[in-house]
């Protein structure tokens, strides 16, 4: 296991610095990095198996840390300062989105549950590639640039809760009341750490390994209730984010995440492809796609357009808020966890995804530019 | 060679700060109010290493404060993490997305009291690698305490 873990720690900063360098999201030269040690390739030629429960142990430690760094760097104070139209185009963003992905379940024939499931992967944007693609056509300072990473801070935040309600075990009312307990027992714990945030201690590094460890008890503590871990780390994340040594967590927890737990969840998620799933896939993927990024197109644009942006900025915002990355790849990995698919069902779900990952990373920069050219284009003439 | 008179350190870590803060400071200390232009804060960053941001011009209400080394991750080409999320990272004087002094700023800040003792600050700055901290009461920022000024005193020059 220690071989093929180095293995895979220097496989993965190599390919996925091939890939910023050719300006695609290094996560997707991770992922690669994974399926070249996987079963099909690797597996084959060299034998090694990757897939362990050791290495799945540590990929579920990168998801917590991944989380729990989301929830720190989106912030209370953040979320408190997203204003109207932020609040409107995420509202329609999300739930638009998560409906696209429901009404696919639906029409390929799957149950209620798979459905929704299927509706939160849907859910969540990753707008590192259009922050990037902003950046070169000089647009990030523009109302669009800055409706985009607004939605983005919400659209993380909504995506979680979705989860949470969604995927709860049992009978709708006891997961309502468990939901329910989780938020109040967040609050109350925000409101007890406002009180708190400024108490000095003088033991060296207590706030690092307080943060870390309250992240992992706060996951146990909503998988305890029959959430997702994943929505107990997010959490905890925005509860230490009120804390004065916020960056100093944000840099120790990006240390240990970057360099060693989140790099080999990408490689996990790689190494968990089945090329066997392709061949079956046809009509999931034929749809999961598409509506993917047109629900996120439709539902940004159309509240957009509501926030009074012009039909071409709306637009905009919408394309750019059609990449999936880390978080989609996080809720997959949640819900196969959790038992939501059936085996072979959750290998095409998860190659969906990872086609989605690729397919979105692509394509709305080119979408980006060719809507923004025209924009330009339409207000000089 | 002149030799300093070295202040003994025992006696310095249990002394209070307000003991050592020098009264005068108050009105020379680096501020900004949080809505000021950019510009504003560099032309102060050309001759101090941070700026104290207030939530006021004329108040003392601290909210927020930017080092040098904020401002040398603004000047330098810009690099996104692997892993983005917030709204962080896009912040940017190149994209003219870093405007005003609230863009900038480190919003939670650590700080220390007059009534605090200099062992206890110093250990706060080490432990949070800070340089600097503000010395508050009731919210408002009265001094500072910074690496440069423990030196001065260690020396016998304050």
């Amino acid at each position: 296991m220690l071989l093929e873990i180095g293995v895979a720690l220097i496989l993965a900063k190599i390919i996925g610095y091939a890939f910023e360098k050719i300006k695609q999201p290094a996560v997707l030269g991770e992922i690669i990095a994974g399926i070249v040690l996987g079963p099909f390739i690797a597996g084959r030629i060299f034998g090694i198996k990757y897939i362990s429960a050791e290495t799945e142990g540590i990929a579920q430690l990168g998801i917590i840390i991944l989380l729990f760094m989301s929830g720190l760097e989106i912030g209370v104070e953040e979320i408190k300062a997203v204003g109207k139209n932020g609040l409107i185009t995420s509202l329609f963003d999300v739930s638009i989105a998560f409906l696209f992905g429901y009404i696919a379940g639906n029409t390929l024939g799957y149950d209620m549950r798979t459905s929704i499931a299927i509706g939160n992967i849907m859910v969540a944007t990753s707008v590192g590639i259009t922050v990037k693609t902003l950046m070169e056509m000089k647009a990030l300072h523009t109302k669009v640039g800055e409706l985009i990473l607004t939605v983005a801070v919400l659209d993380d935040v909504l995506g979680i809760v979705i989860l949470s309600i969604t995927l709860g075990k049992g009978q709708p009312l006891m997961i309502l009341l468990k939901v329910f307990i989780f938020f109040f027992s967040f609050v109350l714990i925000l409101l007890l750490m406002g009180k708190i945030k400024n108490i000095k201690f003088h033991i060296p590094r207590l706030m690092l390994t307080l943060s870390l460890a309250f992240a992992l008890i706060f996951s146990a503590f909503a998988k305890r209730l029959g959430l997702a871990a994943v929505t107990g780390s997010f959490f905890a994340g925005l509860l230490f984010s009120v804390f004065p040594q916020r960056r100093r967590i944000i840099e120790f927890t990006r240390g240990i995440g970057e360099i060693f737990f989140i790099p080999l969840f990408f490689v996990w998620v790689g190494a968990s492809f089945d090329f066997y799933a392709l061949k079956d896939m046809g009509m999931l993927v034929l749809l999961f796609v598409p509506m993917a990024l047109i629900g996120k197109v439709i539902g940004c644009s159309l509240g957009a357009k509501i926030s009074k942006f012009k039909t071409r900025d709306a637009l905009a915002v919408g394309i750019g808020m059609m990449p999936r990355m880390e978080v989609a790849l996080v809720v997959v990995t949640t819900e196969i966890s959790m038992g939501i698919f059936s085996d072979a069902l959750a290998h095409q779900i998860l190659a969906a995804t990872i086609l989605l990952v690729i397919i979105s990373s692509i394509l709305t920069p080119i979408l980006l530019k060719i809507v923004k050219e025209k924009a330009s284009t339409s207000q000089e003439g | 060679m002149e030799v300093y008179p070295i202040v003994n350190l025992k006696e310095l870590h249990e002394k209070k700060i307000k003991d050592i803060l020098d009264k005068k400071q108050v009105w020379n200390l680096p501020l900004v109010e949080k809505d000021a232009n950019i510009q504003e804060v560099l032309s102060i960053l050309t001759t101090r290493d941070h700026v104290w941001v207030v939530e006021e011009k004329g108040k003392r209400k601290i909210c927020g404060v930017i080092t040098e080394s904020d401002i040398l991750r603004l000047i330098a080409p810009h690099r996104l993490p692997k892993y983005v999320f917030g709204k962080r990272y896009s912040v940017s004087l190149h994209h003219g997305t870093a405007r005003k002094a609230c863009d900038v700023m480190h919003k939670q800040i650590i700080t220390c009291s007059p009534e605090d003792k200099v062992g206890e600050a110093l250990l706060r700055m080490v432990n949070a690698g800070l340089r600097r901290l503000p010395v508050v009461e009731n919210d408002e920022i009265v001094g500072e305490i910074t690496t440069h000024y423990i030196i001065q005193i260690l020396l016998g020059k304050r």
